[in-house]
């Protein structure tokens, strides 16, 4: 396949937009024209040949990853729950670094049993962002929108704040903004350098009006930027972002039971004219700005 | 209760650090370290009772050459241990902050010596006994008509670590540093030496430094992996301790007559990555 003649090298995807092996996915994202992936575990955990294998796929694939995900129900808990934790993250920690991932995406607790005091969980963060420096990755916290305390990104923005920690920062899902209806001046307080990734998706109707329906439609209904009826908000979202001065990487995070029953290939090329839009009709580069720098060599 | 621990949590030195006990080095080739070593005034004293490593030392400096599952030839410093209170209680405090544990491998009758992951892939130690015995009087045997305790050629101590670090790491590690063990970070006009890069981190104890070093902008990352780079060795008197081992054998890096000499000074390179670097410091 030839280059396309657009460069979206801002954009990536998410393997967990689409079926198929990893080596499968790997190639559909390429092939669609794209040079950044956001991995998985599910897709190391689940590879044949193992961590090692998988991670001479991703390498091979030329393909940066952008990040990896996801920790999930991690701050908050005591006891023997945190320990058992701890061991999760570190297990993660240990694949997001070989398979060549400098970040992890942790999404906010859902957990009951978690505490609500903003101090133990901040002090939480800051722990996990300790296991991750040596490893030289950042941990990027994400507001889940129906996470049990933080579920909107400012008070995630917040917790982030208080766990003060170089390599921690905020992760934004713009699914979650707008289900939560967060007013997107909020992004104005946040500070572009503590932005370290940001996850795009739409989805189809205009109102969710309850917990259990934003959780089903965030898991099986998303559609990519541009598909959607929050095509205004979004171009809004970005170019927020983009005049705070945000310059990381972008990926499209979009859970659609439909797209697991289409050809990878053809989901990657949905994915490449949501990029095109974003690019060309939204953010107006005809050349990227330079992003962060990137001197991983490839090969 | 929780008062007192929050107390003790914020201690300028929460670990009780007090120095450094011993550099370890890895090598398949630890005769050559060996020689180079004691090129450097260092004394071969011990060896241990069940692998393959030898105990160096000369004044209050010990050094760990470790022959045992080496990562190659060039020498690398694999670990540091620090000398603090309660070896168990630094530990866990650390583990609880975020440390990796390290699992230990030990002999019957050996010293279970608690680590946790350092840079790279190096470890840190905590050791507790160093005053009345030390550790070595477990794991190491003697070597026979050996001065155990040989002096410091021009009383030279440890004065501290650098290590080499990722571009835009320097205030990952300096988080790291002060989060596990108290480390402050010097204003960014403190240097030492005759080589000023990055940033200085003064241990809690006051008796030693870790210098953050960040590579060249257009180096990619896998060319220059972050580790502990070399040993910065402390002497009252730079240039008598200069003659006293240019005796020796040992040749140092020009200053080019810029009378740096009186502040510190670099040594040759030997086997692909030793080198020394000698800082003037009266203690």
């Amino acid at each position: 396949m030839t280059q396309p003649p657009i460069d979206v090298s801002d954009f990536g995807m998410d393997t967990i937009s689409m079926s198929g092996s990893l080596a499968t996915k790997l190639q559909a994202i390429r092939d669609g024209g794209f040079s950044q992936v956001m991995l998985s575990a599910r897709d190391v955990a689940g590879h044949d040949g193992g961590l090692e294998a998988a991670a001479k796929l991703v390498r091979d694939s030329g393909l940066r990853v952008s990040g990896f995900q996801v920790l999930r129900d991690f701050e908050g808990l005591s006891g023997h729950l945190h320990d058992y934790k701890i061991d999760v993250a570190k297990s993660m920690l240990e694949m997001c670094k070989a398979v060549g991932s400098k970040l992890l995406l942790v999404c906010s607790s859902t957990s009951t049993h978690a505490t609500t005091d903003l101090d133990a969980m901040a002090r939480d963060l800051r722990k996990l962002a300790m296991l991750a420096l040596p490893l030289g990755i950042k941990v990027a916290f994400e507001g889940l929108s129906w996470g049990r305390t933080v579920n909107e990104f400012p008070q995630a923005w917040d917790l982030v704040c208080r766990a003060d920690a170089p390599n921690l920062g905020l992760a934004l899902d713009s699914f979650h903004a707008f289900a939560t209806k967060t007013p997107l001046e909020e992004l104005e307080d946040l500070d572009p350098d503590r932005i370290f990734f940001v996850q795009l998706a739409d989805f189809m109707w205009q109102e969710i009006r309850s917990v259990e329906e934003r959780i089903t439609t965030a898991r099986h209904f998303r559609v990519f930027p541009g598909e959607g009826v929050h095509s205004e908000q979004l171009a809004h979202f970005v170019t927020a972002l983009d005049r705070l001065g945000y310059r990381g990487d972008y990926s499209f995070e979009v859970f659609n039971d439909d797209y697991q029953q289409m050809q990878p290939i053809t989901v990657a090329q949905r994915a490449w004219r949501s990029a095109v839009w974003l690019q060309d009709g939204v953010l107006r580069r005809s050349v990227p700005l330079p992003g962060q720098m990137r001197l991983k060599s490839r090969g | 209760m929780s008062s007192i621990r929050e107390a003790l949590a914020d201690s300028p030195n929460p670990l009780q650090l007090d120095g450094i006990e011993f550099v370890e080095y890895a090598t398949s080739k630890p005769q050559a370290l060996g020689q180079v070593l004691e090129v450097m005034g260092f004394r071969p004293v011990a060896r241990h009772r069940s692998r393959e490593v030898l105990l160096y030392r000369q004044g209050d400096m010990n050094v760990i050459v470790n022959a045992h599952e080496p990562p190659g030839e060039t020498p690398c410093i694999s670990a540091i241990a620090l000398r603090v209170r309660d070896a168990a209680s630094a530990y866990q405090k650390v583990i609880a902050k975020g440390g990796w544990a390290v699992p230990t491998k030990v002999e019957v009758m050996e010293l279970n010596i608690p680590a946790i992951h350092g840079v790279g892939s190096s470890r840190i130690y905590f050791v507790d006994r160093y005053t009345e015995f030390s550790i070595y009087d477990v794991d190491f045997v003697p070597i026979p008509t050996v001065d155990q305790k040989p002096p410091a050629l021009a009383g030279m101590h440890w004065f501290g670590v650098v290590q080499y670090v990722g571009l835009d790491r320097i205030n990952d590690w300096i988080e790291f540093y002060g989060e596990l063990f108290g480390f402050q970070v010097t204003p960014a006009e403190t240097h030492f030496g005759v080589l000023h890069a990055g940033r200085i981190l003064r241990s809690p104890c006051g008796k030693f430094f870790v210098q953050l070093i960040e590579p060249l902008p257009d180096l990619p990352d896998d060319e220059s992996p972050e580790r502990f780079e070399r040993v910065g060795i402390g002497a009252a008197d730079i240039p008598a301790a200069m003659t006293e081992l240019r005796q020796r054998g040992v040749t140092f890096v020009d200053s080019h007559g810029t009378g740096s000499e009186a502040r510190g000074a670099i040594t040759e390179t030997w086997l692909g990555g030793v080198w020394f670097e000698l800082v003037h410091d009266a203690r």
